[in-house]
Formats: structure tokens, C-alpha cells, sequence
């Protein structure tokens, strides 16, 4: 029974254990890739090193097994660059988008390709939750929106964009049309948490504010100097272009978001310098989204002003005040409620993180995003393989009032079609994602000659995209133990190594045993299960579907 | 391409070399043997006869470079892409070659199919650099302008025979006949020794003398191939006289058998008179003359100077010994060391004297041989036959060819340390591991092994005694990284040569999991002289902790390069000076590079620096496996640095990510460099990536992949900023020169007539004129300007 220490704390562990065990036993979580519970170590990420008795090298700690006396440093800042750099090497030479371009234009970050496969099933409960995660005021912004997503969309340079906007309208919509027993659809919100939020103005920052606030539980009062809620939404835009019925019915839905009283909003009450020091006296937190300021009001508020609007720290969007925040155009007039829509979003989670200890450590890593960035033209291909290649049928907004009374059911299941998925399906379950969050990694540091983007769709249950394969070794591995007729092997060597099939066979005829297997050990999006492919536990073989219904 | 392909061969290579994985390597060189590709058909047809998985075929077939997926052209041209070479501008004899051959960068055969370009690591051929290699021919000190040609004469050539190399070589020489040595290292027969020895041979027949034409081991004044030694009697260098030639031609053989010898017969004198009239009658040169010219004193003072501050232990009886003639190798203390070790009977005792020598393993990192050994020793694996003893002879260092030498010219002395070695440790079956890049050591090993057995040097009760060995050759398939012993161990039980961590260290648990202990081939020839000689005589060599003494190839720009042994403890000065001679070409001495991919680059103003382990780390080279390249003004270090990560990169497993992708991220800067892009923002990332590959990398390649760059950024920072600036104060790096004609011009226009790319306008009686667009920097021009009239210049 060994001893060692691990970043100053002893520990005992049973012969033979590695390191990695060793310091989960203290409760240290080394990251690591490559490895897998009951698979040979296989030391091909490297994520996972430490620092042995002050060597100057650093071993995989996967590998490395306990010795009496060994002193182990695994949390020190130095290995910690290890691990980074490890990570930013492979997200070098990793080809794959985390999130579809779309979503990364689009300011609010709204995780439009599983909207699209929502809309495509059929599914508009499913695809109004996905929806309303990023914009709490669809059928509004549906209507107004500026349409950046769809600038981002790569369809756009093949033949036309889908039309984002106008399926988010569409959702939007649909969800305000339930009757019935049918009423629409509210998160789950968390429990109480005793924290107050006090939110200064209600336009689109301060109504999303709001909404993703009380999700998290706190108890929200909008103050709003005007006597109906809405702000910039109501008062500076026509009425032809946004009913008004149609915010009414998204504000309301915001209302009554969450148990007992929902949202509360205070209206006709203009908050001046007295107001303020009220609401910091009363409010755990508080955000000013007003819209545009001017010194003097900058100054009524509390908050410093530079160029056009409050100083903020641009990365928390606090004031100098630790619980004052702001978002909207208190910050910069905006142009478009989007915007807004997304600073509010930013601002809740900020606000959440200052309420509450659990969600600072948690949030701790912020946000991560691998992009490939231009596609060649081999590559586009290889997206569109499996897509319609029908064109779109509903005109811009800018083409003249084809989408004056939103998307039949038939068009919008056509349109969403027309997606071809650019995001990375695997992106909740990806370990590379994780470990790059966490790490705080930048995947341009290392960035060099990418490899290729490429997508095998044609096995039965699963989808091969190598360019995403960190070349761990587990697939092959898993194969090999199975005793898989063909498998799946390392072929060439260095850089230019990859995972493929023996013999150049075909990809649907590599795993016919462990498939699923594969998938879950796969640490990167490199192996997924097709969007199609049936449960597990269906025993029928799968059956192939027809275009279009052939998604990956 | 859809030619029936003959599967009966698969079948009867697989009855006769197994179906299990262990065999697939060997069954793979054998279907590309007779194939000479893969076919994809042929690999089917393993798959499904064998036991070996389909994934174990495709993952092993492509990881080593030897084994081709496509078929090949009816020559294949192997141009040797070594560190001597690139110094000595195989890039641009490529460039020519392709150009000739209608071939663009990358293209493997010609569209006739006629010819297939390879680029090799290293063939070892270090001396004759460049060298290019065309099927069994070797041509050496190629140059753009004439390489083309040579090659389409070389690929007329009808092919050797088979099992040419491999000398019956029995017989005890008789110490008083009259012998002429002539040299069939692959240095020399790359030379052209093989034609020269034949000639030899006639002569003497025609002659009717009674002198024996006897091949023998290298030489090591590998710069003068092929060389010709005439003794008269007794052994060279021990009394007898004896008269040296160099660059010998097969014209000048018989010339040089009729210098020495009187013909026989009345009548053979009097033919040969006439013949010998005849030539002089048909205006040849006189041959006194012309044999005067190659005619090198041993007692000459450059001769002298090269052998003089050399040890032979390892290289012992250098250029004297038939290889494959056991009797002679017997004769010279032979397997004394083994008799002693079977008498002594006693496995501590062997490793207590190997320890007591203070041998240090010579294939790179100095590990000491004697600890290896009684950790092999004491190694829990119960009988002998759970244990191996394996010889690493995967030299792969570009620039390096000790381990081939040692291997082609002295076979029973490295099977003699081996053997020892397996009495040490208790090991009863062994494996060489050979680069199937080195043919002919490969083919005398075998037929070492096989006259060892018959002998019962080999086999059941080794001369009688308990002992009982069995050795094979195995030939690796083109995998620098194998030279890593856990690669190489891997590569032995037929897997792709990935390197694994260790520990668990090869003598706990090695091969199939069984203690192995695996040296370099030299570190096993010093074996036999220690246990002759004793611990003692070979630790009076050397310094405190490097004893003994060390092979290296010595090449690049100096005068007299070769293989050379030397005691440990001299400096590089001495080696680059008194044994090479200087740099050549009055140019001067700017660097040596030490240790290969691995090493680094030692500055002339640290030619004080002496050899030996510890010295060489802390100047951040490495002793390596000993290759030595001098580089002289015009080498361009980023261009080095370049060069070594291009190998190191090209030869990464890609296993660990810092060695896959870091080594291929240091490589893109390096070139961005050389092609004057760089940004100092890519400067500080190739430092910052030095640390993270050498400190977070699996395995010894990873780890020392980056040197080359560590040391010329320590030592030639300034060449690295001019780089920055757009410039190449070597002169070396293409994108960052250019050729002008100089005021010297006599307008002959043979540039213009020459440029292979017609960047020279055609104009007679005029200043010729250089369209730098055009230009590839062949370097066509400047070497045949009659009135070197060509200058190379920096354009900024």
C-alpha cells in the first residue's frame, strides 16, 4: 500500500494504482481524454499530465502508477499550462464547429439547428424550449429581427439561407395559439432563493433579465416610468410591423413565469437618485436597462458614464457598484431589440453568478467555441451531402411581405429541412468542449494547418467526422476487444495519422458490435449517434431512412 | 492497374513464415519483395488465411515507410534526404532529377512508369554525399547537373545477382601470401569496389600469381572509396609493406596488380607487356603517373593524422578482416571473450566486469550497459527462455552509419558481445533488429548466425557448455522511431512501433511481457575487448564518467570524412581538425551537428568541448548514436533546424499530441522562416513549443525533437532575427536569394544553354541576365560558369 503525496496531501493507495485513481481518491480531477475505465491506458491526449518528485518532465498520470514516497504535483499552475497547452494543440488541429455558425451570429446565441430538427419531428413544445433558452420574446423578435443568423447561415453562400427568422416567428406563434388545455409553454423554474432583483427598465434587456432570473429562482420586480411594459418595443416601433397583441401575449408569458406572485412589474415609477439608494437598500441586486442615458441620468443612477452610456466592466457587465449592473442600450444605444435581448441574457447570468457562490465557481470557465472558420468548397459538399437541395421558398423580409402572415406547418417542416447542421451534435456530451472550458483554452494559440472537415454518414447507427478525432485510440481499442471482423485501425503515422477501416473498406461495415460503445468512449464529436438511429434497446436492426428524413 | 494478382504467393509465404501477428511484418516485406507494392488484393487474402486482424494489417502496413500501397514504376530512385546530403544539396539533385523526369514535388512515378522517386532518411552513405540510389545502384557526390543523366545510365545496369554481398569467405588466409585488400563496406561498393574487386581478380588470374584478392570490412576513410591496399605479406600495418590506393577505378586495378607483381609464366609476361604497349600506344595516360595520383602512404601526415588519434575497439583490425571469414576473425582473438565468459561460468561476474568498464550504452542516451544488465539479470522471469537479449541496429539518425558498419564488418564480433550478453543475463533466445535499409549488414548477420551455429557458437550447450542461445534477425520496415526501445519492441511482435511510458523498463517487462534487454550493436562489439582486455584497460580510456571509446561517422563539409574511432574525451576540434582535416573548400568552420534529430548544433567556438556524455548535454547536444556533420559558413542554421524538425515531424508515431501536433506546428514556423514570413510573434510560439514538446512529450523522440532547435536559437540567435528581416546570411534558404551575373560575364551563354527552366535569355557576347521570377535556384548556373561569373545574393 503505497504513500504519496498529491499536491501537498498524502494519500494511500492500493499497488498498482495510477496516479489519475490516486488523486481522485483526494477528490483531484485530473482531466483526462484518453482514458477509460477498464480500457489500457492508452497516453495519447496527454491532458492528464503531472509532475513527478520535481522532474523536469511531466508524465500522464493515466499511466504513471503510485510509488511509496512519490511527491506529485498536479494542480500547480505550471502543470495546469501543461494541460492548457495539450488541450490548444488539439483543438489546433481539431476541424469542427462547437456551434453552427448561425447561432455564433446570432447575438443571443440561440441554438437554431435543434430548432430546426424540433421543427422538422414535428415537435414545436420541444422547439419553442429551445427557442425561449436564448429568446424569451420569439413571435416578437420574429417579426422585427434584423436577420444576422441568417447572413451567418452557409447555405447562404450556396444558394439561399434558411429562413431562421421567420421558423423562430413561426414558433413563436404557434406557441401563443394554444388554447385549450394546450396553454403555452413556461420553464421550470428553480427553487426560491431568497435573493431580490430589482430591474430598471422594461424593454428587451430587462424583460429577458427577468426572465432568466426568476428561473434561477430570485424574485423580480421591474421599475418602468412608462405605464405599459415593453420599452423601445412598444414605444418606438409601428404597430403594422409588431402587433400589439402579440407582445402583450410574450410579456405576459414572463409575468407569470415561476410559482406565487411570477414577475412583478412596477409601472409609472421613474427611479431617480432617491429611488436608487431605495432599491440598493431593498435589492440583492440590481440592473439598469433603461435605454439610452445621458450624463446627468448616468449620474441620477449612481453609475459612471463613458462615451454613450453607464461604465461597465465589459466582461461582467458590473458597475462600480458590485451589485449594480446594467445591460441594453444603458450601455451603447442599439439598433436592434436582438441586442439587447442578448445583454439581458449576459446580464442574468452575471447577476446569477454574483447571487449566488455555487453558480461563480460553476460558470467559472466561461464560454468556449472551436470554429473552423472558411470552408473549401470540398468541404461544403461534405455538409450538404444529405441535404435537400430544394430552394427556399419564403422571401426576406427585405423581398416584401411574403412573411406578413407567418409559416403553414408544411412550409416551416420543408424550410427546417433545409438545415444542414453545421453545429456539433455530440457538443453536451464532448469532453474536449469540457476540458477546453475549463481550461480556459484558446483554440486559435496553436492554430496551423487544419485538417479537413469531413463527414461519413453511411453506418446504420452512427456518424464518423474525423476531423474532430483527437486520435485518443479508445474506438480502436474497444474494436480490437470486441474482436470486431473489421474494426477500425490507426492508419499512416504523425500528423497525418487517422482513425479509419481496414482494408479501405467501407465506414457502415467498421463496427458492427460495439458501435454505441465507440460513441460513448469517443471524447470529442468525432463519433456520434446518427439523429435517426433507434433506442438502444429496440432490437430491430435500424432502418435506413430516405431523404430527407436522412439527418446527421 | 487491374492485373490478376497472383495470391499462391500469399499462401506459401504465410505456410512458411506463420499466420500469427508476430509474422506480419516479415510476411508484408515478403509480398512487397515480390510484388513490389501491396496489393490491396494480396492483403485480402492474408486477412483471410492468417490470424492476424485486419485492423493489425491496415494499422501496421501504413505506419512504416518501407511498404507501398501503389504500383511502382520499373526503377525506383531513392534519393537520400540525410543530413550530409541536404548540406551537400540533395534538395536541389531532386529538383533536377524531377525536373528531367517530368515529375512534380510529390508525384511518385513518372507518367510512364518507367521511374518512381523516394526519399530516404538516411542510406548511410554519409561520405559520398549527396547520394541518390537507383535500385541497386548507389551513386555518390551527385550534382544537379549531371544527376539526371546518372540515373538513366544507372537504371541500364543489368540488376546484381542475388546474395551478391555475402562472401563465402572461408578458409584460413595464409599469413605469408601476398594479398591485395579491397574494400566491400557500402561505402565502398557504393564506390564501386564490387567492379574493381572483379577486375582484381582477372588481373591476377591472367597473371597467374599467386595472390589472394581478399574483400574486407570498411576501412573507415570512407572519403576515399574504393580503396585498394597491396601487402606484400604479413599483416598490414604489423610489419609487412603495404601500399594504399584511393578512388580507385576498375581501369586502374589491373594497373595497380601489375605495379606489385610480376607475371608468372615467360609467356603471360610477354602478353601482357603487349597489351600494356598497346595501351600506352592508344595515348592513355601514363599509369605510373595516373597510379601515383591515388597512391596515399600510410605514413603520408594527412594518413597519419587520421589514424593517428584513433582507438580501435570496437572497429578492431579495421580494414583487415574478411567479414565473413570466421577462421581469420577466430585467429584474431575471436571469441576469446566468449571462452572466458563459458569458463568463468558466472553471470555476476560478466556483468561485474561490464559494470567495472564503465560502458555506457552507445546507441544515444548513455545508459550505463553493466546496471541494464544485472537489472535484466536479477529480473524475476524464471528459466532463460522467458528472457531475450535483443540488438537495436535501427540506426536511423540521418547522418549516421556506425551501427551499419560495425554490423557489415565485424558480424561475429557483435554477435560474440551478444552472446556474452545473453550469458550475463540468462537470456536463451535473441533478436537483431536491423533497418531493412542496410541490405548487406542484414545479409551477413544471417550468414554470421549460420556459420556461428554450425560452429556451436550458437544453439543447444554453446561450445559445450550449459549455455544454450538462439538468435534471428529481424528487419525493420522504415520507422526512425523504433529505435525506441519500446517502439522497437513493439515493431518486433508485429505491431505499429509505438512507444509506450515507461516504466514498467524493458528488462522488468519488455518483449511479450518477458524481461528484455536491448543494446545498440556497438555498445555489444566493445563487449568482447572488455572481456578480453578487462574492465580496467577500457576504463583507462576516456574521462571520468564516458569510458572507453566512441565510433563516429564523421561528414559533411569536412576534408577527410569516414568512420572513426576515438577515445572519449577528445574535443570536436580535434576531430573536425586534426582527424578530418578542416573543413573543405577554404571555407571555414562554423558548427558540428552531434547526435542527429536528437542532438544539437555545437558551434566552432565551442570546439573545446570534449567529448563525452555529460560535456555534450550541457552544451545541449547529445552523443547520439555519433553522427558528426561538419557545416561550414554556407550552411544556413534555421535551414538545419528545419531540416531536422522536417525529419523528426515526418517520423513522429503521432501518438501524444505534444510530439504529433507540435512538432508539426515547430515545422510550419521553420518554414515560414526560411521562406522569410515569419513574424516575431512566430518566434516566441517556436520557443515556447521547444518547452512544451521536450517536457510533455511520451518518448525520447518527442522529448529531444526539439534540440536542434534549442541549440541554434542558443547559439545563432542572429541568423534566426535576419530571418525576421527577410534574409539568409548563409545564403542557403531559396525564397531569401537570388542568383546575378557579375561584370566577370564573358556573355558564352552555356547558363542559358544549361538553365533548366530557361530563366537566362540566350544572348551571345552580352552580360547574361537572371529573370529571378524564373529562377529555381537550381544552382545549374553557378557551377558550370566557366568564368564564375555567378554570384548567389541576398536580395534585400
Amino acid at each position: 500500500m503505497p504513500k504519496l503525496r498529491i499536491d501537498n496531501r498524502e494519500v494511500e493507495v492500493a499497488a498498482g494504482t495510477t496516479l489519475l485513481a490516486a488523486a481522485a481518491k483526494l477528490g483531484i480531477r485530473i482531466p483526462a481524454l484518453c482514458h477509460l475505465e477498464g480500457c489500457d491506458a492508452q497516453t495519447s491526449c496527454l491532458v492528464c499530465l503531472v509532475k513527478v518528485n520535481g522532474g523536469s518532465r511531466l508524465v500522464p498520470s493515466c499511466a504513471t502508477v503510485a510509488v511509496e514516497g512519490m511527491v506529485v504535483e498536479s494542480e500547480t499552475a505550471e502543470v495546469r499550462s501543461f494541460r492548457k497547452a495539450a488541450i490548444e494543440l488539439l483543438l489546433a488541429e481539431h476541424a469542427g464547429d462547437c456551434y453552427a455558425p448561425c447561432e455564433n451570429v446570432c447575438p443571443a446565441h440561440m441554438d437554431i439547428p435543434t430548432m430546426m430538427r424540433n421543427i422538422e419531428a414535428g415537435d414545436l413544445r420541444a422547439a419553442v424550449a429551445t427557442v425561449k433558452k436564448a429568446i424569451p420574446l420569439p413571435a416578437t423578435l420574429g417579426r422585427i429581427c434584423p436577420e444576422l443568423c441568417e447572413k451567418g447561415c452557409r447555405r447562404a453562400s450556396r444558394d439561399d439561407s434558411v429562413s431562421i427568422c421567420s421558423l423562430k416567428r413561426y414558433v413563436g406563434d404557434k406557441d401563443l395559439a394554444k388554447g385549450g388545455g394546450n396553454s403555452p409553454y413556461l420553464p421550470e423554474c428553480k427553487p426560491a432563493s431568497g435573493k431580490s432583483v430589482a430591474i430598471v427598465g422594461s424593454g428587451p434587456a430587462g424583460l429577458t433579465a427577468a426572465w432568466f432570473l426568476r428561473q434561477n429562482g430570485h424574485a423580480v420586480t421591474l421599475f418602468d416610468d412608462h405605464p405599459l411594459p415593453g420599452g423601445a418595443l412598444r414605444y418606438a416601433i409601428a404597430e403594422e410591423l409588431l402587433p400589439r397583441a402579440t407582445l402583450n401575449a410574450e410579456i405576459d408569458l414572463i409575468r407569470a413565469l415561476g410559482s406565487g406572485e411570477g414577475v412583478t412589474f412596477v409601472m409609472n415609477t421613474r427611479v431617480d437618485a432617491g429611488k436608487m439608494a431605495e432599491l440598493k437598500r431593498d435589492f440583492d441586486a440590481i440592473l439598469l436597462a433603461a435605454g439610452p442615458v445621458d450624463q446627468e441620468k448616468a449620474a441620477a443612477l449612481g453609475a459612471d458614464y463613458v462615451g454613450k452610456g453607464i461604465k461597465v466592466d465589459r466582461k461582467t457587465l458590473q458597475t462600480q457598484e458590485p451589485k449594480v449592473f446594467a445591460a441594453g442600450s444603458a450601455l451603447i444605444p442599439l439598433q436592434h431589440a436582438i441586442r439587447a435581448v442578448a445583454d439581458g441574457k449576459n446580464a442574468a447570468k452575471h447577476m446569477h453568478a454574483f447571487l449566488i457562490a455555487e453558480a461563480r465557481e460553476q460558470g467559472g470557465g466561461g464560454e468556449f467555441a472551436s470554429r473552423m472558420g472558411r470552408l473549401t468548397d470540398a468541404e461544403m459538399d461534405r455538409f450538404f451531402a444529405e441535404t435537400p437541395t430544394f430552394p427556399r421558398e419564403i422571401p426576406h423580409r427585405g423581398g416584401g411581405g411574403g412573411t406578413k402572415d407567418g409559416l403553414s406547418d408544411s412550409q416551416a417542416v420543408r424550410e427546417a429541412s433545409r438545415c444542414a447542421h453545421c453545429d456539433c451534435s455530440k457538443l453536451d456530451s464532448c469532453r474536449l468542449h469540457d476540458v477546453a472550458m475549463s481550461y480556459q483554452a484558446n483554440p486559435a494559440r496553436y492554430r496551423g494547418t487544419r485538417r479537413e472537415f469531413q463527414r461519413q454518414s453511411v453506418h446504420p447507427l452512427i456518424v464518423y467526422e474525423s476531423g474532430k478525432c483527437i486520435l485518443c485510440g479508445l474506438c480502436v481499442a474497444i474494436a480490437s476487444r470486441a474482436a470486431e471482423p473489421l474494426g477500425l485501425t490507426f492508419i499512416g503515422r504523425g500528423f497525418n495519422v487517422k482513425v479509419g477501416v481496414p482494408l479501405n473498406a467501407e465506414f457502415s461495415k467498421a463496427l458492427e458490435r460495439v458501435a454505441r460503445e465507440c460513441v460513448a468512449a469517443c471524447p470529442s464529436g468525432a463519433l456520434d449517434l446518427r439523429y435517426d438511429a433507434p433506442a438502444e434497446r429496440d432490437a430491430n436492426p435500424p432502418i435506413r431512412l430516405s431523404l430527407p428524413q436522412l439527418r446527421t | 492497374m487491374s492485373e490478376e494478382v497472383d495470391l499462391a504467393f500469399v499462401d506459401m509465404i504465410v505456410a512458411k513464415l506463420g499466420d500469427g501477428p508476430e509474422s506480419l511484418i516479415p510476411i508484408l516485406q515478403a509480398m512487397q519483395e515480390h510484388y513490389r507494392y501491396l496489393p490491396a488484393e494480396a492483403i485480402t487474402r492474408l486477412c483471410a488465411i492468417s490470424r492476424i486482424a485486419p485492423a493489425a494489417v491496415s494499422g501496421v502496413s501504413t505506419f512504416y515507410s518501407q511498404f507501398r500501397h501503389h504500383p511502382v514504376g520499373k526503377h525506383i530512385v531513392k534519393v537520400c534526404h540525410g543530413t550530409a546530403c541536404h548540406v551537400k544539396n540533395a534538395g536541389v539533385v531532386e529538383d533536377a532529377i524531377r525536373r528531367h523526369l517530368h515529375m512534380e514535388p510529390g508525384q511518385e512515378t513518372d507518367a510512364c512508369g518507367e521511374f518512381t522517386i523516394e526519399r530516404v532518411g538516411c542510406l548511410g552513405c554519409c561520405t559520398l554525399a549527396p547520394v541518390v540510389q537507383v535500385d541497386e545502384v548507389t551513386l555518390g557526390h551527385t550534382a544537379p547537373d549531371t544527376a539526371s543523366q546518372a540515373v538513366e545510365e544507372a537504371a541500364r545496369q543489368p540488376p546484381a545477382l542475388p546474395g551478391s554481398g555475402v562472401e563465402s569467405g572461408t578458409g584460413t588466409p595464409d599469413s605469408e601470401r601476398p594479398r591485395i585488400h579491397i574494400g566491400v563496406g557500402s561505402c565502398c561498393v557504393a564506390g564501386g569496389s564490387q567492379a574493381v574487386r572483379t577486375t582484381l581478380e582477372e588481373a591476377v588470374r591472367r597473371m597467374g600469381i599467386d595472390v589472394l584478392v581478399k574483400p574486407v570490412g570498411c576501412v573507415g576513410m570512407c572519403h576515399q572509396t574504393p580503396l585498394v591496399e597491396v601487402v606484400d605479406g604479413g599483416v598490414a600495418g604489423r610489419g609487412g609493406a603495404s601500399a594504399l590506393y584511393a578512388k580507385v577505378t576498375e581501369e586502374e586495378a589491373a594497373a595497380i596488380v601489375r605495379r606489385h607483381f610480376r607475371p608468372a609464366g615467360v609467356l603471360k609476361k610477354m602478353t601482357l607487356a603487349a597489351a600494356s604497349l598497346i595501351d600506352r600506344l592508344m595515348g592513355e595516360e601514363s599509369e605510373q603517373v595516373r597510379l601515383a595520383r591515388h597512391a596515399i602512404d600510410v605514413r603520408d601526415k594527412p594518413v597519419d593524422d587520421f589514424l593517428g588519434r584513433q582507438r580501435r575497439l570496437a572497429t578492431e583490425y579495421c580494414g583487415s578482416l574478411n567479414p565473413l571469414d570466421i577462421e581469420e576473425y577466430m585467429s584474431h582473438d575471436g571469441f576469446v571473450g566468449l571462452r572466458k565468459c563459458l569458463e568463468l561460468a558466472d553471470s555476476g561476474k560478466i556483468v561485474e566486469e561490464i559494470k567495472g568498464s564503465g560502458l555506457r550504452g552507445r546507441g544515444g542516451a548513455g545508459f550505463p550497459t553493466g546496471v541494464k544488465w544485472e537489472r535484466a539479470l536479477v529480473a524475476a522471469g524464471g528459466g532463460g527462455a522467458d528472457k531475450y537479449i535483443i540488438c537495436n541496429g535501427d540506426e536511423g539518425d540521418p547522418g549516421a552509419f556506425m551501427d551499419r558498419m560495425i554490423l557489415e564488418s565485424y558480424p561475429y564480433r557483435v554477435l560474440e558481445g551478444m552472446i556474452i550478453g545473453a550469458i550475463a543475463i540468462g537470456a536463451r533466445q535473441g533478436i537483431l533488429y536491423i533497418r531493412h535499409e542496410y541490405p548487406l549488414a542484414v545479409k551477413r548477420i544471417r550468414a554470421a548466425i549460420e556459420r556461428c551455429r554450425e560452429r556451436n557458437l550458437l544453439g543447444e550447450n554453446i561450445l559445450g557448455s550449459s549455455y544454450s542461445l538462439d538468435l534471428r534477425v529481424m528487419e525493420g520496415a522504415g520507422a526512425f522511431v523504433c529505435g525506441e526501445e519500446t517502439a522497437l519492441m513493439a515493431s518486433i511482435e508485429g505491431r505499429r512501433g509505438m512507444p509506450r511510458l515507461r516504466p514498467p523498463f524493458p528488462t522488468e517487462s519488455g518483449l511479450w511481457g518477458k524481461p528484455s534487454c536491448i543494446n545498440n550493436v556497438e555498445t555489444l562489439a566493445m563487449v568482447p575487448w572488455i572481456i578480453r582486455h578487462g574492465a580496467a584497460a577500457f576504463a583507462a580510456f576516456g574521462t571520468k564518467a564516458s569510458k572507453g571509446t566512441k565510433v563516429f561517422a564523421l561528414t559533411g563539409k569536412v576534408r577527410r570524412g569516414g568512420l572513426i574511432e576515438v577515445p572519449m574525451g577528445i574535443t570536436i576540434r580535434q576531430i573536425v581538425e586534426d582527424i578530418g582535416g578542416g573543413v573543405a573548400n577554404h571555407r571555414q568552420f562554423k558548427a558540428v551537428q552531434i547526435g542527429g534529430p536528437s542532438g544539437g548544433c555545437i558551434p566552432a567556438e565551442l570546439g573545446h568541448t570534449s567529448v563525452d556524455y555529460e560535456s555534450l548535454r550541457d552544451v545541449g547536444a547529445i552523443m547520439g548514436s555519433g553522427g558528426l556533420v561538419v557545416m561550414d559558413d554556407h550552411d544556413c542554421m534555421v535551414d538545419i533546424a528545419r531540416y531536422f524538425l522536417q525529419f523528426t515531424q515526418a517520423e513522429s508515431c503521432g501518438k501524444c499530441t505534444f510530439c504529433r501536433v507540435g512538432t508539426q506546428r515547430m515545422l510550419e514556423i521553420l518554414t515560414k522562416l526560411c521562406a522569410g514570413e515569419a513574424s516575431r510573434d512566430d518566434l516566441n510560439k517556436l520557443e515556447e513549443l521547444c518547452g512544451l514538446v521536450s517536457r510533455g512529450s511520451l518518448c525520447g523522440l518527442g522529448q529531444t525533437a526539439p534540440n536542434p532547435v534549442v541549440t541554434t536559437l542558443r547559439y545563432f540567435r542572429h541568423e534566426y532575427e535576419a530571418h525576421l528581416k527577410k534574409q539568409c546570411p548563409a545564403g542557403q534558404c531559396k525564397a531569401l536569394i537570388k542568383y546575378q551575373v557579375t561584370d566577370e560575364c564573358i556573355g558564352c551563354t552555356r547558363c542559358a544553354q544549361e538553365c533548366p527552366v530557361g530563366a537566362i535569355p540566350l544572348t551571345p557576347y552580352q552580360k547574361h541576365e537572371i529573370d529571378t521570377a524564373g529562377c529555381t535556384r537550381c544552382d545549374v548556373c553557378r557551377r558550370i560558369c566557366p568564368a564564375n561569373a555567378i554570384t548567389v545574393a541576398s536580395p534585400c
